[in-house]
């Protein structure tokens, strides 16, 4: 549904996207991560053709976006970080307004998307009586107009309370179930991240820096969490046996290669050493996420 | 699909209140020089002047009278502005808001949006002409009668019209004042599509008018006159000589719709290769 090939955008000589090249297949929710100027505001305007690449291809629904962008962005719905509206004007005015400027749409298909997004009975209130929840409805709704087959939303949570980020949540996991679009999701919340997408890229200062299942970031090969009564002793014994290669923080051991946490837990018992728990530990798309953009260690000085 | 475009355009438009301030800021000005023309020494001098000319000043003080020397001085001044104003938001207000980025992320053509939004401010500068037309006249008409017409405007035109030709012509001459309107729009607009706050295209726009202006009235750019708009702005009076110079007037009307035309090549040109950014 998107695919990006080695584009680079330059501001006044100012590198803001650098070789960026993904795909995001059709039915798939795709995480765009990186800290605020990484480019992932640019890479999404390029994908609406909204900012010009400097190079590169810029392709979404099958279409170059440069030269067919009616055709590109016909079937693609946005939503951008704070949802803006023609706050003068009602909720059910401001989506004929931008439906206009799609194709023409039914008032039945209106009334659809509003009793969709939850705000019936509220469509022919102004937009500035609208609070910060029902504006990002409205901007569900909106994008969702021209009934369409891919989603990019850019930073759709922010500025949201806690209740609105986890409803936020359940309506894009509601729209791929419901409705099986591809969704290309940029966010901060990495937390939102993990719980939503099937696969990330992270860009760093314009660049790639990883691209990813998330399954795959969350498994760290062999890190296994173990609770006993005497962690040291343990990891002593293990170390000795060869079961295991590294220790961490008194509660992570790293297991030697083609061992198994049967295996410990039968070295540990067998030694008299009670064993509270043990398991695969996964890491979190923050630590993950931490660790890959934390800056290289500076050399020191002699 | 251009109509229901359009049509949701002049809804954003009308939907402003600061749309009104130029339709409100006409009536105020209407009804003060109304009651200054009937109750300072503004009548005496006009009823003077028609009879130090052999006319009989009481048959020529009159609603398309007053109605038109209400209207010269607020062409001159308040219009501009206030079509300016407008025109100056039409791109940039959206740009500054954030609600041109939701609408570029749909497949309309940036050069289709633009046409749109320029007839639509076009359509807003012909419904404000009218309005300053009717309204001087439904005022006038409250205190003085309907009789003949006088015209004086120093360099421009002397005449005195019988009422129903004067109404003719008061009604043509709105014809040249929208265009005139039109241009100031488009101007206005041309800045807009730049990378600029509403208020800078608005400024702008004045400072391009008032320099043409300026310019205009340095007795060294006489033989350039025709390079300035506001001279051919003038051209609105023209109409109420005796006879009207048509081919002179034709001439100013084709350089202002060709200045409207640049303005809207220009500032599409400009903001086709603009990224639009939030």
């Amino acid at each position: 549904m998107i695919e990006l090939r080695n584009v680079i955008k330059k501001f006044a000589g100012r590198l803001a996207v650098d070789d960026l090249s993904f795909t995001v297949p059709r039915g798939e929710i795709f995480g765009l991560l990186g800290h605020n100027g990484a480019g992932k505001s640019t890479a999404i305007g390029m994908m609406l053709g909204q900012v010009w690449p400097t190079s590169g291809e810029v392709k979404v629904c099958g279409h170059d976006v440069q030269s067919n962008r009616r055709a590109a962005l016909m079937q693609v719905g946005a939503i951008f970080e704070t949802p803006v509206f023609y706050d003068y004007l009602s909720g059910w005015r401001n989506l004929e307004i931008l439906s206009t400027y799609t194709a023409p749409t039914t008032k039945a298909r209106i009334r659809e998307v509003i009793e969709w997004v939850g705000l019936t009975g509220r469509e022919q209130s102004k937009v500035r009586t609208y609070s910060h929840g029902m504006r990002s409805r409205l901007a569900l709704a909106q994008a969702l107009l021209p009934k369409p087959e891919l989603l990019i939303l850019d930073e759709p949570s922010d500025g949201l309370d806690p209740e609105g980020i986890h409803e936020m949540r359940q309506t894009i996991l509601r729209l791929q179930r419901e409705l099986g679009l591809t969704i290309l999701l940029s966010s901060h919340l990495l937390n939102e991240v993990e719980q939503l997408c099937t696969r990330i890229a992270v860009l760093q200062q314009g660049k790639k820096v990883f691209e990813g299942n998330v399954a795959d970031v969350k498994a760290t090969l062999g890190k296994v969490a173990l609770k006993t009564s005497d962690f040291v002793s343990a990891t002593k014994l293990l170390r000795g046996s060869g079961l295991i290669i590294a220790t961490e923080q008194e509660k992570f051991i790293t297991l030697a290669e083609g061992r198994s946490t049967a295996e410990i837990t039968q070295a540990l018992v067998s030694a008299g050493i009670a064993v509270d728990g043990i398991w695969q530990h996964e890491q979190t798309v923050e630590d993950f996420y931490l660790n890959l953009v934390k800056p290289p260690p500076t050399p020191q000085k002699n | 699909m251009f109509l229901a475009q359009l049509k949701n355009e002049l809804w954003k438009l009308f939907g402003k209140k600061r749309t009104y301030i130029g339709f409100g800021a006409f009536l105020l000005a209407q009804t003060l020089m109304l009651l200054a023309f009937k109750y300072t020494r503004w009548q005496k001098d006009f009823e003077r002047l028609l009879s130090g000319n052999g006319y009989l000043a009481t048959e020529f003080i009159s609603v398309l009278t007053v109605s038109l020397v209400m209207l010269i001085p607020q062409i001159m001044l308040l219009m501009p502005l206030y079509v300016a104003l407008v025109g100056g938001d039409l791109v940039a207000k959206e740009a500054e808001d954030g609600t041109l980025r939701m609408i570029l992320s749909r497949p309309i053509s940036r050069l289709r949006l633009l046409f749109v939004k320029w007839v639509a401010g076009i359509i807003f500068a012909v419904v404000l002409v009218l309005m300053l037309g009717l309204t001087a006249m439904g005022f006038a008409s409250l205190l003085f009668p309907w009789k003949g017409m006088f015209v004086f405007s120093p360099g421009l035109a002397f005449s005195v019209l019988p009422a129903h030709e004067g109404l003719v012509r008061f009604a043509f001459s709105h014809l040249f004042l929208a265009v005139n309107a039109s241009v100031m729009v488009s101007v206005a607009f041309m800045f807009s599509c730049f990378n600029m706050k509403p208020s800078a295209a608005t400024i702008l726009a004045l400072s391009f008018l008032f320099v043409s202006m300026v310019m205009e009235n340095i007795p060294f750019f006489d033989r350039y006159e025709n390079w300035f708009i506001t001279h051919h702005f003038k051209c609105w009076l023209l109409i109420f000589r005796d006879p009207a110079p048509w081919s002179q007037i034709c001439q100013s009307e084709i350089i202002l719709f060709a200045v409207s035309a640049t303005a809207f090549v220009v500032g599409a040109m400009a903001f086709q290769v603009r990224d639009i950014k939030s």
